[in-house]
């Protein structure tokens, strides 16, 4: 029987993560991948953005203004959640280290990620627009320095592409992005040149839990014995967390996405409407997202998700109104009941890890996300403090029909196996 | 119109005839096509541009296709033709996602008829994406539609008739033919002579072909392929060679080389099912009609009521099958509307169930001669480029393989292969047959792409002005009535 310190099951961007900081810290890793229609790294564009998804911009704010069209408006909203400070901060700090890991992974693992620097501008077509940008602008949760009021003409000036039907746009500096694909393979190759093992198109059958803890992993080939096991399969994170007996609130949320034709250069920065974003990409595409939907796993594209994306594009960038769509498609967020990911340890099961619930912020949060695990799972003091993301935040867990054949082990403290972070 | 109780996707033989005989029976239906006129690839129209001076120049084909026009028109009152109009998508319960330059619409149908045709197939060799590389269709179009001569000095390579038809149209615009290398076996043995008696036209039309290059002197050598387009910026020589007769794979120490500008390539027909895909139809996989294939009924009827596959798009049997099924498709939809009898319709689909009989004796013989073999997989190289959208490599189709990847939607999420526009509609006809080859696996376990709403090409302006059915607009026949009479 096979078996590894450290398996860590879902190869998207965060369980490449997680597998490449482990790795790198010296731990046997094995990563277990089944890719599924609709993983969510597939379907991201990319962006970086910890303040634009703090404060609600991005997909937020489109779904707010759909929400407001439907006639459903959250209780004293007067735009889209802004989330607490602890993830802002996550954010920036996962932000923060994408320079450097740029140069590592191309050291290590021989892939560029395609960095690059465009800021986030949130463009201001209206009253409510501008309503709703002018506190953010006075009282940026990260100060003044970060953003930018731009006039119609200063952004005439700086992006000749866009309508000049604006009031203007806030822009912020430091919200930038890279080719989420690649961020993912690079991860990848450069966990496998560390020694990480990769288990490809193969699906974790089983997680064996003995006397509470995790002793093995399982597919339908072969038994990998290991002390812990590293849940990062996304939106089909509840299905691995079963298996320990645990319920998981992750929720697919499906996000349609169109790709343009190739074009030349046309956009230095990504845009952020109440209708759509869009980010033109290295190799020419302009990506166009997202709506914002709970459609279970259908991972289908619709009429009208289309329709309202490719308006709202041509309202931003009227030349778009003769460009080609390349191709359309869709992606299922993993979903948590308040926006922030599951991470670390469980009480009732030693051994598993939760690196999961990224919903729309998992590229942006790999880093961290990686770095964090592998320093708990190699007992090193935390780089930022993991209480606000573990999953005894939400509700208080109820354990579930077990797949495996032995009782859950309630109120066994997690102990981590070289030590409790502090 | 947002509502139709007979809508009839593609133009070519099998829509004109489904429309015909719809039409005939009293059933009103609309027939789209995204030419500007209607004939399919085989039929096409010649622009109004050109004026036709001896119809005869145009061959047998062209003919055929006035006839079935002419036909056509004479149920013009119950027809609502919309030519220029590409179907984007279309959903189970028979919703229909058209566009026209900056306009889409929905249209829902009543019943269904799929005559979506087919596409030519790729086969990757090194330098087939080289400028002067072009598929027989390709070739074709440039003389037939635009009166162009495709290059100087060609080499035309394939299987089945499509390439001694281009090799003699070549001829006929003053490009020199220096040969036409059929990969499959001489045709000329007694079983063909036996299955197509009676049925005149396919082996005149097979014998014209022949004599045509023979009087030209251009030399037809059977069981010889292309195995490497060269050049720099585009093609300067060509090198070919014999295939082993059995497995078709390249003997490369007899292979030879000869410059040229133009190298036409004609591998046959892969059937368009991206709509009987969306539409939720059942398919299987018939290796001779060109892969995957929506299952019918004899009455032509697909495994979701009420939606009708036939012609090409239903499996590639060419254009006498196409009309036959599609007149069969037409009746059938009108009894289902109850404008005929159980009795009528079955009096008058019995010629055309008997014509398809015939026909298809003969095609099982074509088709047989011109099954594509496995050794065509061995004149790609590693670094060859198989799906030209998103430049994936074989190299990178056998990595992902050697890392596991088990069938074409892995192999897709590995290398991006098929995420282009054309969704995999080139590279997996070839790729699928490749993957099954090197994992021991069956076409259903290798499986295929998912097709997406769009299927075609279409702008983001008319995306984002599609009306959908009860706005009031989008009505498909708006700003193209002077095209309306085929």
């Amino acid at each position: 029987m096979k078996s590894s310190d450290i398996v860590v099951v879902g190869g998207g961007v965060i369980g490449c993560a997680v597998a490449y900081y482990a790795a790198k810290r010296g731990l046997q890793v094995t990563l277990i991948d089944q890719p599924k229609r609709g993983r969510a790294t597939s379907a991201s564009a990319g962006g970086l953005w910890p303040l634009g998804e703090s404060i609600g911009l991005g997909c937020g704010v489109i779904f707010y203004k759909a929400q407001l069209a439907k006639g459903i408006v959250p209780e004293g909203a007067d735009g889209p959640a802004q989330l607490p400070r602890s993830f802002l901060d996550f954010a920036m700090q996962s932000n923060a280290m994408f320079p450097t890991l740029t140069e590592e992974l191309r050291e290590t693992g021989g892939l560029d990620i395609e960095l690059e620097r465009t800021s986030l501008l949130y463009l201001i077509y209206d009253e409510a627009d501008e309503a709703f940008a002018r506190p953010l602008w006075r009282n940026c949760p990260c100060g003044r320095s970060l953003s930018e009021w731009l006039t119609p003409e200063e952004l005439a000036r700086a992006e000749p592409a866009v309508t000049r039907n604006v009031r203007g746009a806030l822009r912020f500096n430091g919200d930038d992005q890279v080719n989420p694909y690649r961020l993912a393979d690079a991860y990848r190759a450069a966990a496998r040149a560390l020694g990480a093992e990769l288990l490809p198109y193969t699906e974790v059958t089983n997680v064996r839990v003995e006397k509470g803890r995790v002793v093995a992993v399982e597919t339908a080939a072969q038994r990998i014995r290991c002390d812990v096991v590293v849940n990062a399969a996304g939106a089909w994170a509840p299905q691995i967390a079963r298996m320990v007996g645990i319920d998981l609130p992750v929720q697919p949320v499906r996000g349609q996405i169109i790709g343009t034709e190739t074009l030349p250069d046309v956009l230095s920065s990504c845009l952020s409407t109440t209708d759509c974003y869009l980010a033109q990409k290295r190799h020419g595409e302009i990506i166009i997202g997202s709506t914002t939907e709970e459609v279970g796993f259908d991972v289908g594209v619709t009429r009208s998700g289309i329709k309202t994306l490719a308006a709202g594009a041509i309202r931003a960038l009227p030349f778009l109104k003769q460009v080609n769509v390349k191709r359309v498609w869709a992606g299922l967020r993993p979903g948590t009941p308040d926006e922030l990911p599951v991470l670390g340890p469980i009480e009732s099961v030693t051994g598993y890890y939760n690196a999961c619930g990224h919903f729309r912020t998992g590229i942006l949060n790999s880093p961290l996300t990686g770095l964090l695990l592998a320093e708990l799972l190699s007992g090193a003091p935390l780089s930022f403090p993991i209480e606000p993301f573990l999953l005894s935040r939400l509700a208080p867990m109820v354990p579930v029909e077990r797949l495996s054949n032995h009782p859950p082990q309630p109120n066994r403290s997690h102990a981590v196996a070289n030590g409790e972070p502090s | 119109m947002t509502r139709s109780p007979l809508v009839i996707i593609g133009g070519g033989p099998a829509g004109m005839a489904a429309a015909i005989e719809a039409a005939r029976a009293g059933l009103s239906c609309a027939l789209i096509d995204e030419a500007p006129g209607f004939g399919g690839q085989i039929y096409r129209q010649i622009p109004e541009a050109f004026s036709v001076r001896d119809a005869s120049a145009l061959g047998k084909d062209y003919r055929r296709g006035e006839a079935l026009r002419a036909e056509l028109r004479e149920h013009s009152e119950r027809v609502t033709i919309l030519p220029h109009t590409t179907v984007l998508g279309l959903s189970p319960d028979r919703e229909i996602v058209w566009a026209r330059e900056e306009t889409a619409g929905v249209i829902r149908a009543d019943q269904l008829i799929l005559a979506t045709g087919a596409h030519e197939r790729s086969v990757p060799f090194p330098g087939w994406t080289l400028p002067g590389v072009m598929t027989a269709g390709g070739a074709q179009r440039l003389i037939k539609t635009m009166q162009v001569r495709p290059g100087r000095r060609a080499v035309v390579a394939g299987t089945g008739p499509l390439p001694l038809v281009v090799a003699n149209q070549l001829r006929t615009v003053g490009t020199e033919v220096v040969a036409v290398l059929e990969a499959g076996r001489h045709p000329w043995w007694p079983r063909f002579l036996v299955r197509a008696w009676g049925e005149w036209s396919i082996l005149k039309d097979a014998f014209d072909y022949w004599l045509g290059l023979r009087r030209a002197g251009i030399p037809l050598r059977f069981n010889h392929t292309v195995f490497q387009a060269r050049g720099n910026s585009s093609v300067e020589a060509v090198t070919y060679g014999p295939i082993d007769p059995a497995t078709w794979s390249p003997i490369r120490e007899r292979a030879q080389q000869v410059e040229v500008d133009l190298v036409v390539v004609g591998f046959g027909l892969v059937p368009n099912v991206e709509l009987t895909q969306l539409a939720g139809c059942d398919h299987r996989y018939v290796h001779e009609v060109g892969g995957w294939v929506p299952v019918r009924t004899p009455q032509m009827e697909t495994t979701v009521s009420g939606v009708f596959a036939a012609g090409d798009g239903a499996g590639v049997r060419g254009a006498l099958v196409a009309i036959a099924e599609g007149r069969i498709a037409g009746i059938t939809a009108a009894e289902r509307a109850g404008l005929l009898s159980q009795a009528e319709a079955h009096r008058r689909r019995a010629p055309f169930i008997a014509r398809l009989k015939a026909l298809l004796r003969v095609r099982a013989v074509l088709d047989e001669m011109s099954r594509l073999r496995p050794g065509l997989d061995e004149l790609a190289t590693p670094e060859t480029i198989i799906c030209r959208c998103e430049e994936v490599a074989l190299a990178e189709v056998e990595a992902a393989i050697e890392q596991g990847a088990r069938d074409l939607q892995a192999v897709k999420l590995f290398t991006r292969l098929g995420m282009g526009s054309c969704q995999g509609g080139n590279c997996a006809p070839a790729i699928g047959p490749y993957i099954c080859r090197a994992t021991g696996r069956t076409p259903e376990q290798v499986g295929r792409i998912n097709p997406r709403l769009p299927v075609k090409p279409v702008t983001l302006g008319a995306l984002a002005g599609m009306a959908e059915i009860g706005d009031g607009a989008g009505d498909p026949r708006g700003a193209i009535s002077g095209e309306l009479v085929p």
